[in-house]
């Protein structure tokens, strides 16, 4: 049923305005505020939580919700596909994958914020007003992105929650390294976003309306396009639907640090551990896979931008699990698997996997969480000593911290039956299932595979170094206490973390046939749905064929599963002989010239600073010298010859009327015989 | 009996090259003047003369109209050529050179 009543829904808004409030009121009073303007953040991200929960359960009613709430411009220009006029405005979309973002975000920010009392308030940091001040316009933005009816305003909240994690990221201005993290993050988003506005543009401009849903949304236009074989732009017309999609796609990569635009994620853990918790790993590197799944049905209409989404999500998880084996940095390690699981969920999506990308999501943003938070009650235990080489034994002295941990790196890594298992295991079944038709997922999906055994090696590794053996330093050997604020949000992620896999156990479903998988039913419009953005019409879009190994879908599944875990558990027992030893040591140097490879991460750095100051200043530089020779000397020599030419010109004016005078008759007389000549007079 | 016209377009193009000859050559602001007063004359005997020769009216108005404002283009050039003499000391109309670039 997809009824829009408004009901509850009509709160739908103040879900974003109420961390907006609370940005205003703490960059105003933050600094007269008890700690330091944490609390309006904090009511105010419970209040989101609050509401996405009623919309949750409104659309587990059977409802959903799609208005607009403010037009701010219309033009009356002709689209390609021949629709009248196009108009852009601001609405909200509440829908099944929508309220479930909403929940996630508003739960994750939440936590963030009341960690945040724990790990920055507690440590006694300056420029608390700003930082809580940045988390509320962070939530609020993010939390538009998510509602965002159409394409533009998805646009616009994109750019703001880079703007916040731009800000976010430079938090200790004063250090080096930050502001120039900053800086790298905010420009290759930007690079990337560059190109989802050219595809922004295109699609209005193509189909002439950017909404996501309904009868006017340019998913539909484009399928009545690519029925009617209509030509847009010269091209055929899913020839353009896959140029389209594939611009936008750039600000995909860009946001959630898909191969090549992954370098500046971490660098970004240059901010504090709780920003990495809630921007870097849990929401906004998800806005670039929500976006591809909330525009699921375009994508689905063009079989080459999902392959090109798939292999790109399969090399990236390969590509950051491989580099994230060799770091010392707890919070790097993290970062390179957050590359690499987004891999994961390009890889689910670009099979045609909606649920599974989704899956991923959902279940990478509460482990994810949980591991960042976990690392910066780490750090804080540590007296901010980030290098897991100087820690060790910390299992026994911070056993909070250690069961919540292990219980997110247990997920990360796959291990049944914690929640990455379930979603990681779907996604390489449908990867694999499809890939038996096609080489090339086939191939996307070869690379997931052997990520996930670099995976279970990584994440153990950093356990194992962390937590177990003898204590490497002094502050391991007599850690800082953490308090309840830094406890509460562990415990609460880490049940999630554990449980939250339950909700769609495809494998076990199948095998005892039994309807368990609540998620596809929630994505698939069991509950509440918009027309047009659930999974089996999606599903029918998708043009891939499915094939099975052995002739029975079961033997598939069980032996994907199989593999998969099998990996996950043999990358984590080689991590448990390698390190969990009381005096581990470090085997890198055994890797030999790979080891030096990794651990400059394939120089993707220096390949971008190199095409940077290799090609791209030169380049600049001779547009410059065009622009300072040619167009200006244009210019210039325009005024420089009249300038000059009037100089002498002028010297006819003597201030003698007499000369004037003859002048006149003169030029009067030329006049009469150029006419009289033209007219035949002297003929 | 009457004369022919082209006399009459004769003693127009006399009157009027005389008028031309003086602004061409005069110095003296007030020959100047008449100089314009014998263009503008020349020019009224041709409408006149034009008029009787199409046996209408509107030459002959014209040449009201420019009577008119021959009158209105001395009171102007006599007030210039005071204005003139107060600042030079001299109606020379060479002399006034300063209002050029």
């Amino acid at each position: 049923m997809a009824a829009t009543a408004t009901g509850p829904f009509g709160f739908a808004p103040a879900i974003a305005v109420l961390p907006l409030v609370a940005f205003v009121v703490t960059l105003l009073f933050g600094k007269h505020l008890p700690k330091k303007g944490a609390l309006p953040g904090i009511i105010a991200t419970a209040g989101s939580l609050l509401i996405s929960l009623v919309m949750f359960a409104a659309v587990g009613g059977g409802n959903a919700y799609h208005t607009t709430l403010y037009e701010w411009t219309a033009g009356a220009a002709a689209s390609e596909t021949g629709a009248e006029g196009v108009a852009f405005t601001f609405g909200v979309l509440i829908d099944p994958l929508s309220a479930l973002m909403l929940v996630i975000v508003s739960l994750v920010a939440l936590l963030v914020h009341v960690f945040s009392l724990g790990y920055m308030n507690a440590e006694g940091e300056t420029g608390l007003p700003r930082y809580y001040a940045e988390l509320g316009l962070f939530t609020f933005s993010m939390l538009a992105f998510v509602f965002a009816d159409n394409l533009l305003m998805a646009f616009m909240f994109f750019e703001l929650v880079g703007l916040c994690s731009y800000l976010l990221i430079g938090f200790w201005f004063r250090t080096e390294s930050a502001p120039s993290a900053a800086k790298k993050a905010f420009l290759v988003t930007r690079f990337g976003d560059y190109f989802f506005l050219i595809g922004v543009v295109a699609i209005a401009a193509t189909f002439g309306t950017v909404s996501f849903a309904g009868e006017g949304s340019f998913v539909t236009a484009a399928e009545t396009a690519i029925d009617d074989g209509a030509t847009l732009f010269g091209f055929d017309a899913q020839t353009w639907v896959t140029i389209t999609g594939l611009l936008v796609l750039g600000g995909v990569l860009g946001k959630s640090a898909q191969f090549p635009f992954h370098t500046w994620l971490p660098d970004a853990m240059e901010g504090p551990t709780t920003v990495s918790a809630l921007i870097h790993a849990a929401t906004m590197v998800a806005a670039g896979v929500y976006l591809v799944a909330r525009m699921f049905g375009y994508y689905a209409l063009s079989p080459t931008a999902l392959s090109i989404i798939a292999f790109v999500g399969g090399f990236t998880a390969l590509f950051a699990a491989t580099m994230g084996v060799v770091k010392d940095d707890v919070k790097q390690v993290l970062a390179y698997s957050t590359i690499s699981q987004y891999g994961y969920m390009m890889l689910g999506l670009g099979v045609g996997g909606y649920v599974a990308g989704v899956f991923h999501l959902l279940n990478h943003a509460f482990f994810k969480a949980l591991l960042f938070l976990g690392a910066g009650a780490v750090i804080v235990l540590m007296h901010h000593e980030q290098n897991m080489w100087k820690m060790g034994g910390l299992k026994d002295k911070a056993p909070v911290t250690y069961y919540t941990f292990l219980a997110g790196a247990l997920a990360l890594a796959g291990i049944v039956p914690f929640s990455g298992f379930w979603s990681k295991d779907e996604v390489l079944f449908d990867a694999l299932i499809i890939g038996l038709e096609q080489p090339v997922i086939l191939a996307a999906y070869a690379m997931g595979l052997v990520a996930v055994f670099f995976t279970g090696f990584y994440t153990f590794r950093m356990v194992f170094l962390t937590f177990h053996g003898e204590p490497r330093s002094e502050t391991a050997e007599d850690p800082h206490q953490v308090g309840w604020a830094i406890k509460v949000p562990l415990i609460v992620l880490g049940i999630l973390a554990t449980v939250t896999g339950l909700v769609n156990m495809a494998p076990v479903a199948k095998l005892l046939d039994v309807d368990i998988t609540f998620l596809e039913f929630w994505l698939d419009g069991e509950y509440g749905y918009v027309e047009g953005l659930t999974y089996h019409a999606y599903h029918e879009t998708v043009a891939f064929e499915e094939g099975v190994i052995g002739g029975s879908e079961t033997t598939t599944m069980l032996l994907s599963a199989g593999l998969s875990l099998g990996l996950a558990l043999a990358g984590a027992f080689t991590a448990h002989t390698l390190y969990n030893v009381p005096e581990p040591t470090r085997h890198m140097q055994k890797l030999g010239g790979a080891y030096s490879l990794l651990r400059n991460n394939y120089y993707q750095d220096e390949y971008q600073v190199w095409l940077a100051q290799g090609f791209t200043l030169p380049l600049a530089r001779a547009a410059d010298r065009f622009d300072q020779t040619v167009i200006d000397g244009i210019v210039n020599g325009t005024s420089t010859v009249s300038l000059f030419s009037s100089n002498w010109v002028k010297r006819i004016q003597t201030g003698i009327v007499t000369n004037y005078a003859a002048l006149l008759v003169g030029g009067f007389i030329a006049l009469l015989l150029v006419l009289g000549y033209l007219g035949g007079w002297f003929a | 009996m009457t004369v022919d016209v082209q006399y009459y377009v004769l003693l127009s193009m006399a009157v009027f090259c005389i008028g031309l000859f003086g602004v061409l050559t005069r110095r003296n602001a007030l020959l100047f003047l008449m100089s314009v007063e014998l263009m503008l004359n020349a020019a009224n005997i041709n409408l006149i003369a034009f008029a009787f020769y199409h046996g209408n009216l509107t030459g002959q108005l014209f040449a009201l109209f420019t009577m008119a404002l021959a009158a209105a283009e001395v009171a102007v050039g006599l007030g210039i050529i005071l204005v003139l003499y107060r600042n030079f000391r001299d109606i020379d109309v060479t002399v006034p050179t300063t209002m050029r670039w």
